[in-house]
């Protein structure tokens, strides 16, 4: 479905990735004025690696993401005022809410391939919000729904650590992000993960060979489910409050513009484009109420001059960097 | 009782027609084209928002209807010469996100514009009576919809069928190198019927606006609307757009009446259905 860039070097250096995933989790808090801004930044940066799961490695382009993170949402906020369960069990069951409704969305929608599916997941998308708000008793409809809890982590009665503190919550989301990352990252270099590239290249060559690309395509969508709705889940309990937009479709296309914006060669793209697109959002909502319009412009523009996104563009930059120090290296050599 | 479904049924029809005219064009554009305009939906309340603007400073609707669609497809014309032209050899992945960024563009711009909002638009003066057979009350302008959306159709269909431009459409449906080869300037072929397709969601546009007016967004909704027509009738299908619309529309109208708040939600568990039992819409072929 999308061109590639070949990114040698990304297989070569696993390990000075994840240093460098590291290396921004532990710096964005210093740097931003707030750690929940940085939360966010990470929540969306989750939302999108789980979107480039589908787009970037098995060429699925979906407009259903904000279902699963809307679904999360709701889900783990009920779960915590109604039966008022603990913090990972909400987590759990935001991720089993969001994976179930991927399963729902991708068995019917991957009985389409190609424009088809994009037409059917969203359209899901906007039945998904309609749901939401018919069902205001749940959901709060409009309005959203009111105080949802941060609950700490507690093992039996012992209170390990409280949550309500930005700087706690950023920890616990970022603890996470990389756990969820690495997953990803394994998940991409398993025979699982070369199937799903299959599929992305040709998908009719790679059932030729044996695979059951449809079983393989609902697969990685109900991870893809699950991981957002985890995000779901923790914005949710960022914001104490599940507004109605957290499942339109306004949503899911955030979700994808900051996969695409990243760039869908690599995972730390996604991490580059959630914090591009929510720092640029956080920068001028305040100065410009219309900033989507700006979104738009760079979506045009990403797609035209950088369709490798932020990380497709420092990809080619770094190899630049390297060719030149290198060819200024045998010229230096060779007495030039 | 029997009444209330009549009415139900006929604003259905009137409801269905306009998803008809947003659907066909939609239709077309792929038929030629071979991407989905995410646009679509944001030219449509383009054309009720100039409707809008064109009746507040004229007063005349007739006008509005004639102007709306005009500058609708004059802009889509100029969007497809300087952006959508330069991206045609790419994966049909990078349309469908130029269009969205257009998308986008459109709604904000729309409410700077007009505000946030939504503007309201009367019915022309001519058709603000009622219909009265028996004790059967409708009003003109829903009849007048249906008519009018009708002949747009026909005049669409012969169009297509008829004339050399239709010919050629059909056939750069089939294969666009082949009429390329044969002689024609086929991206100016492609220009045309960008903007013939946009100019239909125009249409649509303004003859929504004396329903429900304008409003800021409703974009994405016309669009979802659109995509369940094409599903559940077949992409690229004249016949498909028009039996999906009316189905649409007119399931959409009687779940009013029974379940008003669910009455969005049904068309989407209709869409649902289709994909379980045909998965290729009620026309398509595998």
């Amino acid at each position: 479905m999308s061109e590639k860039n070949p990114l040698p070097f990304a297989k070569t250096q696993s390990r000075a990735m994840l240093l460098w995933v590291l290396a921004v989790l532990i710096g964005l808090p210093l740097i931003l004025p707030s750690a929940t801004l940085a939360t966010e930044i990470l929540i969306f940066a989750m939302a999108a690696l789980a979107c480039n799961l589908l787009l970037g490695y098995t060429g699925l382009l979906s407009f259903g993401q904000g279902i699963f993170f809307g679904a999360g949402a709701y889900c783990a906020a009920l779960l915590m005022l109604h039966l008022q369960l603990g913090l990972f069990a909400a987590l759990l069951g935001a991720a089993v809410a969001g994976g179930f409704l991927a399963l729902l969305v991708g068995a019917l929608a991957i009985r389409r391939t190609g424009i088809y599916f994009v037409m059917l997941t969203l359209a899901f998308s906007q039945m998904a919000y309609f749901v939401a708000y018919t069902l205001s008793d749940w959901t709060g409809g409009d309005n959203g729904l009111l105080s949802v809890p941060r609950p700490e982590i507690r093992v039996g009665e012992t209170v390990l650590l409280s949550l309500g503190d930005a700087r706690a919550f950023y920890a616990f989301v970022a603890v996470l992000f990389l756990l969820i990352f690495i997953g990803a990252r394994r998940v991409i270099a398993s025979p699982f993960g070369s199937t799903l590239m299959a599929i992305r290249e040709n998908e009719t060559r790679a059932s030729a060979i044996g695979y059951d690309t449809r079983h393989f395509k609902i697969l990685v969508f109900v991870l893809s489910g699950a991981v957002t709705g985890i995000a779901g889940a923790l914005y949710a309990m960022l914001l104490h409050f599940v507004p109605l937009s957290n499942i339109d479709l306004a949503m899911s296309e955030n979700i994808l513009i900051m996969t695409i914006v990243g760039g869908t060669g690599s995972l730390f793209g996604s991490l580059l484009g959630a914090g591009s697109i929510v720092l640029l959002g956080d920068f001028l909502s305040d100065l410009w109420p219309r900033w989507l319009m700006l979104l738009g412009v760079i979506l045009i523009l990403v797609v035209i001059f950088m369709r490798g996104g932020l990380w497709g563009g420092l990809a080619s930059l770094f190899e630049k960097v390297r060719g030149s120090r290198k060819a200024a290296v045998v010229a230096k050599e060779e007495g030039l | 009782m029997l009444n209330l479904y009549l009415f139900q049924i006929l604003n259905g029809l009137g409801l269905g027609m306009i998803y008809f005219l947003i659907a066909v064009g939609l239709t077309i554009i792929f038929g030629l084209l071979n991407f989905v305009n995410f646009a679509h939906g944001a030219f449509f309340l383009l054309g009720a928002y100039i409707c809008y603007t064109a009746v507040s400073l004229t007063g005349n609707f007739w006008l509005a209807l004639l102007i709306a669609p005009l500058v609708v497809a004059a802009l889509a014309w100029v969007i497809e010469r300087l952006l959508i032209q330069r991206i045609y050899h790419l994966p049909h992945m990078f349309q469908i996100l130029v269009t969205l960024g257009i998308a986008l563009i459109i709604q904000e711009a729309s409410v700077m514009i007009w505000g946030p909002v939504g503007k309201s638009v009367a019915v022309p003066q001519l058709l603000r009576g009622v219909l009265v057979v028996g004790d059967f009350v409708y009003p003109h302008y829903r009849l007048f919809l249906i008519g009018f959306s009708g002949l747009v159709g026909l005049g669409l269909w012969l169009l297509l069928e008829r004339t050399r431009f239709g010919a050629l459409v059909r056939a750069g449906s089939e294969s666009t190198e082949t009429v390329s080869l044969l002689g024609t300037n086929i991206f100016r072929l492609f220009s045309m019927t960008f903007a013939l397709g946009v100019a239909l969601a125009g249409v649509a546009g303004v003859l929504f606006a004396p329903l429900r007016g304008a409003q800021p967004f409703v974009g994405p909704e016309i669009l979802g609307v659109a995509f369940v027509v094409v599903v559940i009738g077949g992409m690229g299908s004249f016949s498909g757009a028009l039996v999906g619309g009316l189905l649409v529309g007119v399931v959409q109208s009687l779940m009013t009446t029974l379940w008003p708040q669910g009455a969005s939600l049904m068309i989407y568990g209709a869409m649902a259905v289709v994909i379980l039992v045909r998965p290729y819409g009620l026309f398509g072929r595998a």
